[in-house]
């Protein structure tokens, strides 16, 4: 079984090899509902009330995330007290914990979460920090 | 100096009741209870319950004690010259400027010529009020951390040392020195006493004794400074009879204080140092945290000496090598054929003064054992192979000489300039120069990849952990600040963005993990800062706030510089992530993982409780554009020697 999933996620990978946008796959599920799934199975703790945390989401390319069938592998996965994959941060999510119809949904509010990276040049304070930086001498 | 060790007007001693309450007729009622008890012990005992029947009546002796009817006894001794007094003066001779303290009648002798001794009465040390053990300890070491230097908290017997047990272990793992005093009087009440007081901490402290005489309680005094100082330097007990509190010092004088002397490396080894520093084409200096303020700046006039580029331990901890002096970074050229390590490994050689790990084997008589403390510790399981970084480590390790690098350092460079030329200044100055732009421009570029970093869910709520660092720190840049918390959980983002070139910029972790350490830190930290220009930075998780909150009024009592932030994540998070990770792995269930480890239902409001402690304060701020003007406030306030809390939702991690 364990070799199986395996195998699949190498297959799928193979076939999404290179994440750009134009090669995620189809949102199918309710990111509405994803969102409180997303709070109450605790997936914040790591990734953030926004998808920015320990382990960011936000338009990452990560492999993971390149459509449902994988990122459904990949939650299940782990579903042993040894994990499959060589991970020991990411907790597992058997079905008997998310369902399929819960894993979509929240693959849908993952994929909807915003890319918030603004440009320096319009951040007083990150502005402020590089100036001071450049101008500023040492002073014992 | 505090509200309290100054004169008071008869408008500030009088209690400010708002003008509603009948006060009068408040503590008549409470008159009328105490005396009704007064006439007829037995009275509470008319009707017991079950689970009153199974005691015995408490006596009529200790009805008065519970209830508040024990009067200070009349025939205390009247003495002339109290002993407390010559304690507190030898206090003053060390310059122990603050004992931090809750109060306790065991030492009620110390604590009243603290208050009255002198004339006019003593200012220092300034009694520090604190609302839990914990919290003076913690603060002894928030103040130790950034001054390099001792002050003092004391402990009611067996149960204030037993609060503050915490504390001093934390203490004793980041070997700060403090002197812990400890009252002792077998005539109250029993459980308070013991023959052998600091045996409950003996294990995790460096040295303690329990003087029988009033001079031998002097020296002790003394050699508890003279102890916490010298390496391995950490928190030692004195325990201080009431006897020799209350006792006529006559004509007793207090003997001169003789500081500690530490030495250093011999001459010989100074020369050879000296010489392998001159030789080589390419030194540089491996710094790690010294002892005092003084051993930076030792530091400093070496590498300058030499134009050795130099490693620094600043973002990471207290008095370290100022991180954006010319000479700090990888250098110009990061092949050097000889490298000084000073406080830290080297690969050539290090001085390192001893840590309390050489202590245990002697003073661990509860055997805990410490894990990482133990002298023979053993990171990988016994029979394992080293890992990589273990052996990476013992390759990279010189000779190590256990000597204190801070008294060493005038020694090498009384060797090295003795040994320079003209020519060989020449050469050292262009190195400099290089050194110089080659650290600069690697400080600007780490900065700039921080920056790109930093701006990770920027405008998103609740508020980025790396908005608070990145905002706050355009406010302080330019101030004398000091970030007193440890910053682990809030994401440690000002060891990217800010600047650490001060021996108290950064204090560190908290020694041993242990929670509850945050606030008493700062408030300690807070201490040294008010009266020296500084301001104090505390960015604070709300699970650590809620061990011991009572500091926040501390602060307020004894105004000190205190900012605030907090990380508040309700939640003991690291502790969420551990739980949902188990859940996970265990596949029962990933949706009760919160069970015990979040901090709603309800929310607290740490704006309101500052407010009741009698702080400043604002929030929760859940909008990060409203961020930037309440730190602005917060910076104010605390610049004007006002303590302030700001209360921020944030981001888990
Ligand atoms: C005295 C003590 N009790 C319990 C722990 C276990 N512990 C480690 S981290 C942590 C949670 C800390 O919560 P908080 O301070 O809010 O930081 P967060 O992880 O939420 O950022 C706890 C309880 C500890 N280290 N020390
Ligand atoms: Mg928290």
């Amino acid at each position: 079984m364990r070799k199986h999933v395996f195998g699949t996620i190498v297959l799928l990978m193979g076939l999404y090899a290179t994440p750009a946008a134009a090669q995620l796959g189809p949102v199918n599920g309710d990111a509405e509902a994803g969102a409180q799934l997303y709070y109450d199975h605790g997936c914040y703790a790591c990734h953030g009330f926004s998808g920015y945390g320990r382990k960011d989401l936000n338009n990452t390319g990560s492999p993971w995330l390149t459509n449902e069938e994988i990122f459904r592998a990949f939650l299940r996965a782990r579903a042993d007290v040894a994990p499959l994959l060589p991970s020991t941060d990411m907790p597992n999510y058997p079905a008997n914990s998310l369902s399929d119809a819960m894993v979509r949904d929240i693959y849908a509010y993952v994929r909807s979460m915003p890319d918030n990276r603004p440009e320096t040049a319009d951040v007083p304070a990150l502005r402020n920090i590089l100036e001071a930086a450049e101008q500023r001498q040492y002073k014992p | 100096m505090s509200k309290d060790q100054s004169d008071h007007s008869r408008d500030d001693i009088t209690p400010k009741i708002a003008p509603k309450v009948d006060r009068r007729s408040f503590l008549k009622g409470a008159a009328t209870g105490a005396a009704a008890l007064a006439v007829n012990p037995g009275a509470q005992a008319q009707e017991p319950s079950a689970y009153q029947a199974s005691f015995t009546a408490p006596s009529y002796q200790q009805l008065q004690r519970d209830t508040g009817m024990v009067a200070p006894p009349t025939s205390g001794r009247t003495v002339v010259r109290p002993g407390s007094d010559l304690m507190v003066q030898a206090l003053k001779d060390m310059g122990i400027e603050f004992v931090a303290s809750n109060n306790g009648s065991s030492f009620e002798g110390i604590q009243e010529s603290i208050a009255n001794y002198g004339s006019p009465p003593n200012h220092m040390p300034e009694y520090i009020t604190a609302l839990h053990e914990e919290s003076s300890v913690d603060m002894a070491n928030g103040y130790a951390k950034a001054e390099g230097r001792p002050m003092a908290a004391m402990l009611h017997g067996t149960l204030g040392i037993q609060h503050a047990s915490m504390s001093i272990f934390q203490a004793y793992h980041t070997g700060t020195p403090m002197i812990l005093i400890v009252g002792r009087d077998e005539s109250f009440i029993q459980a308070h006493t013991a023959d052998d007081m600091a045996a409950m901490c003996r294990s995790f402290t460096k040295w303690d004794a329990q003087p029988k005489t009033l001079p031998e309680c002097i020296d002790a005094l003394h050699e508890a400074y003279r102890q916490a100082v010298t390496p391995p330097t950490g928190p030692t007990v004195i325990v201080i009879d009431m006897e020799l509190q209350k006792e006529e010092a006559r004509d007793f004088v207090v003997p001169p204080f003789r500081p500690a002397e530490i030495g250093g490396v011999d001459h010989a080894t100074a020369r050879d140092i000296a010489k392998a520093l001159f030789d080589a084409s390419n030194p540089r200096l491996n710094t790690g945290m010294f002892r005092t303020p003084e051993g930076g700046q030792a530091a400093v006039q070496l590498a300058e000496l030499i134009g050795a580029s130099t490693s620094t331990t600043a973002t990471g901890g207290p008095m370290g090598f100022p991180q954006r002096h010319p000479l700090c970074g990888p250098g110009a050229d990061t092949t050097n054929d000889y490298v000084l390590g000073l406080e830290t490994d080297s690969p050539n050689i290090s001085l390192q003064r001893p840590a309390v790990t050489s202590l245990t084997a002697k003073r661990d008589v509860m055997g805990i054992g410490f894990g990482s403390l133990r002298e023979d510790y053993v990171p990988s399981p016994p029979g394992s192979e080293p890992t990589p970084q273990e052996q990476n480590q013992k390759q990279s390790q010189g000779t190590v000489l256990t000597v204190d690098a801070e008294a060493s350092i005038p020694l090498i460079i009384a060797e090295l300039s003795k040994l320079m030329t003209p020519a060989k200044l020449r050469e050292i100055d262009e190195r400099k120069a290089s050194h110089a732009r080659a650290n600069r421009e690697a400080f600007l570029t780490d900065l700039r990849a921080a920056v790109e970093e930093k701006k990770r869910g920027w405008d998103l709520s609740p508020v980025s952990t790396a908005r608070i660092y990145a905002e706050l720190w355009p406010l302080i840049m330019n101030g004398d600040w000091c970030l007193a918390s440890p910053s682990n959980f809030s994401g440690a983002h000002h060891r990217e963005l800010w600047e650490h070139n001060k021996p108290y910029s950064f204090l560190g972790s908290q020694g041993a993990g242990g929670m509850g350490y945050g606030l008493g830190a700062s408030a300690g930290a807070a201490l040294a800062a008010r009266g020296r220009g500084r301001f104090v930075v505390n960015i604070q998780c709300d699970g650590d706030f809620n061990y011991a909150p009572g500091a926040l009024w501390t602060a307020c009592h004894h105004e000190l510089p205190m900012l605030s932030i907090m990380h508040n994540n309700r939640a003991w998070h690291q502790e969420f992530m551990f739980i949902q990770y188990l859940a996970g792995v265990r596949g029962r269930g990933t949706d009760r993982g919160h069970i015990g480890t979040v901090l709603r239902d309800p929310f607290i409001d740490y704006s309101k409780i500052a407010q009741g402690y009698g702080m400043a304060s604002e929030g929760p701020i859940e909008d990060p554009t409203l961020l930037a003007a309440a730190l602005k406030r917060g910076v104010e306030s605390v610049k004007n020697g006002k303590p302030y809390l700001i209360d921020v939702l944030t981001q888990p991690r």
